[in-house]
């Protein structure tokens, strides 16, 4: 029993710190029609700034909240007006090639910028220890995790329901031709949903920074694992990536745990299935 | 500076000038060069090592290893009167980039004589295409036994301590230590599973009556979030845990189980790569005290003139104590330069029959390359993790033990190897 509830603590966590990142890629999809490889290296950004902020600054962790995932934006605004602009309209692969050359300069000047010796960060005094609960023990710092998860999915969703400036966001994700006719400036739009998401990889970044080791390629794999939970989510879907998400954490949670001789393969099982049974994803727009 | 020789001379156009000041900055370098040299070609060696990725800064240490020993030996005339040089290549730890790599290295650059790799997997599969090259490789991380047991041959040896001298080593603090039930955490490929595998071996060897447990824990390599293996392991209340986790890997663990009190349990840890300058540097004090942990090389375990000048110069040069990765690529090199001054040239093929049986100074002490299997015959160094060092900047090992090469390496016989 609580072998089992160590497992879902574990899931959940797992799951939201995915979810945070995923979403960003999926918002950027769902606006720009691009899928932004480089969406790792904006989370690996997030992680360096955070130890930049720490270690070089020496401030403490809470300021690196606000000023990594700002850091980021301001790249990711530089990016998409320099580079990702010439490639719209074109075919998807065109972006993909050059998202993933981006994530591959990301990941070289990460190395130049800051060497590739692997760094930590340490979480802030009062989120280190751990917590008894029905009679396990468990990191304060993950609880962090997950209430920073869902505090940061309560306001994406509360931006896109709730206010103009996410009605307009959805209008152009909807129907282009139809927002630029009603007098909406959709490459800033545009330019501002890239921002965003890359805030969130960035945010992420942050978050992750004093549980994960701080090294070159580390958001080469936080990007497969997005990309699996928006292909079991669903290309574009919100909730889908929240379920996604949630599925991909209990594949990694309950998998480590209960079958350890073939957790390697669960995540792409999982991904396979998805794909054979609903190929649009379990939430995917459109019928399959 | 790259010197060639321009296709196309055109008009005085920016490109045109640009190629003259290259031209002239070649001309330049060329007259400055000291005669000898100009005659005689350096030497060249071809490393590969993992440049980029999360165990990045393994090929790092590695690099400045050859720099700062290549700079030594052409300070001192070089090898066979020639300067020697060296072309890095970045395996990526991945069997067919390494496969490439090595082909580039010898087909386009012209390398004499190559050296390199960090994972098993990596070395299981570049060894049988070495003898096509025609080079000698020596191998001064990648741990695998099986590069000098089973899949051994006339071009590949290995200078550094691999996984059954170093199980042996471990197998003989577990059997002290007097703990019954064992586990493992490791990584899912074949160094986690040979680690666990040549550790029962030795450990049932000394006690009989241990019990190697069922529940064990492979998280893939690279997996980020160990929180579900460590609680697993956690609950399965066992007397010893031998951890062979290493890189970025160990660093996130070593984090994740510390958040969970891992270290504050009953049993024993034995970090069997956490004596790595690389993760040590990184964790610094974060790096939990009094848990065992074993290296291929410590720093601080050799008392002779080579070690004290190497750590040394090193600590000056890069500002870090050397780790096993950078001791070993810069005894390569030393390898290398008594096995080519043994064969009296750099052919490939006498240089590898030259370092068959081969015995040199290393920092490590000296070390013999065994003609049967060619793996040096080296032991690790164990302790328990200490005071942090502020002049290493680093977690010392107290109780510290180096094994001898003897004691913990199995007969030829016994590797499967048949040259």
């Amino acid at each position: 029993m609580q072998g089992i509830l160590a497992a879902l603590l574990n899931s959940l966590e797992i799951g939201l710190l995915l979810f945070v990142i995923a979403v960003g890629l999926n918002i950027v999809f769902g606006v720009l029609n691009v899928i932004n490889f480089a969406h790792g290296g904006l989370y690996m950004l997030g992680a360096y700034f955070t130890y930049t902020v720490v270690a070089y600054l020496g401030l403490p962790f809470w300021p690196a909240l606000v000023l990594a995932p700002l850091a980021v934006a301001v790249i990711a605004v530089a990016l998409e007006r320099l580079v990702l602009r010439q490639v719209y309209g074109r075919d998807v692969s065109d972006s993909l090639l050059v998202t993933f050359a981006l994530l591959l300069v990301i990941d070289d000047a990460v190395r130049v910028a800051w060497g590739s010796g692997i760094h930590v960060v340490a979480p802030p005094p009062s989120l280190r220890g751990t917590v008894d609960l029905f009679g396990i023990t468990y990191p304060v710092y993950s609880f962090f995790v997950m209430g920073a998860a869902l505090v940061a999915m309560l306001a994406l969703w509360l931006f896109f329901v709730r206010t103009r400036a996410g009605r307009i966001v959805r209008a152009a994700a909807i129907d282009r031709r139809m927002a630029e006719g009603i007098g909406i400036d959709v490459p800033r739009v545009i330019t501002g949903v890239f921002a965003l998401g890359a805030w969130m990889a960035g945010a992420a970044g942050v978050v992750a920074a004093p549980i994960r080791a701080i090294a070159p390629g580390m958001g080469d794999r936080v990007i497969i694992d997005a990309f699996i939970v928006v292909v079991i989510g669903g290309l574009g879907s919100f909730p889908g990536t929240l379920l996604g998400a949630l599925v991909l954490g209990l594949i990694y949670g309950f998998g480590g745990r209960y079958l350890p001789q073939i957790n390697l393969v669960l995540p792409y099982l999982g991904m396979a299935l998805v794909l054979l049974l609903r190929p649009r994803g379990l939430m995917g727009k459109g019928a399959a | 500076m790259h010197c060639t020789r321009p296709r196309i001379f055109g008009t005085a156009s920016p490109g045109a000038v640009r190629i003259a000041a290259a031209l002239a900055a070649c001309a330049a370098l060329l007259a400055a060069a000291p005669a000898a040299q100009a005659q005689q070609k350096p030497i060249r060696f071809g490393a590969i090592y993992i440049m980029s990725g999360s165990a990045a800064a393994y090929g790092q240490f590695a690099k400045q290893g050859i720099e700062l020993a290549a700079d030594e030996i052409n300070k001192k005339g070089g090898i066979l009167g020639r300067q020697v040089e060296f072309a890095l290549e970045d395996g990526q730890g991945k069997v067919d980039v390494a496969i490439q790599a090595a082909r580039k290295l010898v087909f386009q650059g012209g390398a004499d004589a190559l050296m390199g790799l960090d994972s098993s997997g990596v070395a299981n599969g570049l060894t049988p295409i070495v003898p096509e090259l025609r080079k000698p490789f020596v191998i001064t991380h990648a741990a695998s036994p099986d590069v000098t047991g089973k899949l051994c041959n006339a071009y590949t040896y290995r200078v550094s301590v691999n996984v059954n001298q170093n199980m042996g080593a471990a197998a003989q603090i577990a059997a002290e230590s007097g703990a019954k039930r064992w586990t493992t955490i490791g990584p899912d490929y074949a160094f986690g599973h040979q680690s666990w595998e040549y550790f029962g071996k030795y450990l049932k060897q000394r006690k009989p009556d241990v019990e190697l447990m069922q529940e064990v824990a492979f998280p893939r390599f690279g997996a980020e979030d160990f929180v579900p293996f460590i609680n697993s392991v956690m609950q399965s209340k066992p007397d010893g845990v031998l951890i062979s986790l290493w890189g970025g890997d160990l660093v996130n663990f070593v984090r994740q189980a510390k958040n969970l009190g891992f270290f504050e349990q009953k049993y024993q840890v034995l970090l069997t790569l956490g004596a790595a300058v690389e993760v040590l540097s990184a964790l610094g004090e974060q790096m939990p005290q009094g848990v065992w942990a074993g290296t291929r090389y410590w720093f601080a375990a050799h008392d002779n003139p080579i070690n004290n000048a190497f750590v040394q110069s090193y600590l000056d040069r890069f500002g870090a104590p050397p780790s096993y990765n950078a001791e070993g690529a810069y005894a390569a090199m030393y390898l290398y330069k008594a096995a080519m001054e043994k064969a009296g040239s750099v052919d490939g093929a006498a240089v590898a029959k030259a370092l068959a049986g081969m015995s040199f100074d290393a920092p490590n002490g000296r070390l013999t390359i065994r003609a049967g299997d060619h793996q040096a015959v080296v032991g690790p160094t164990w302790g328990k993790l200490g005071a942090f060092d502020s002049k290493y900047k680093v977690r010392m090992l107290d109780a510290m033990r180096t094994f001898k090469g003897e004691d913990v390496t199995p007969t030829v016989a016994e590797t499967g190897c048949k040259l």
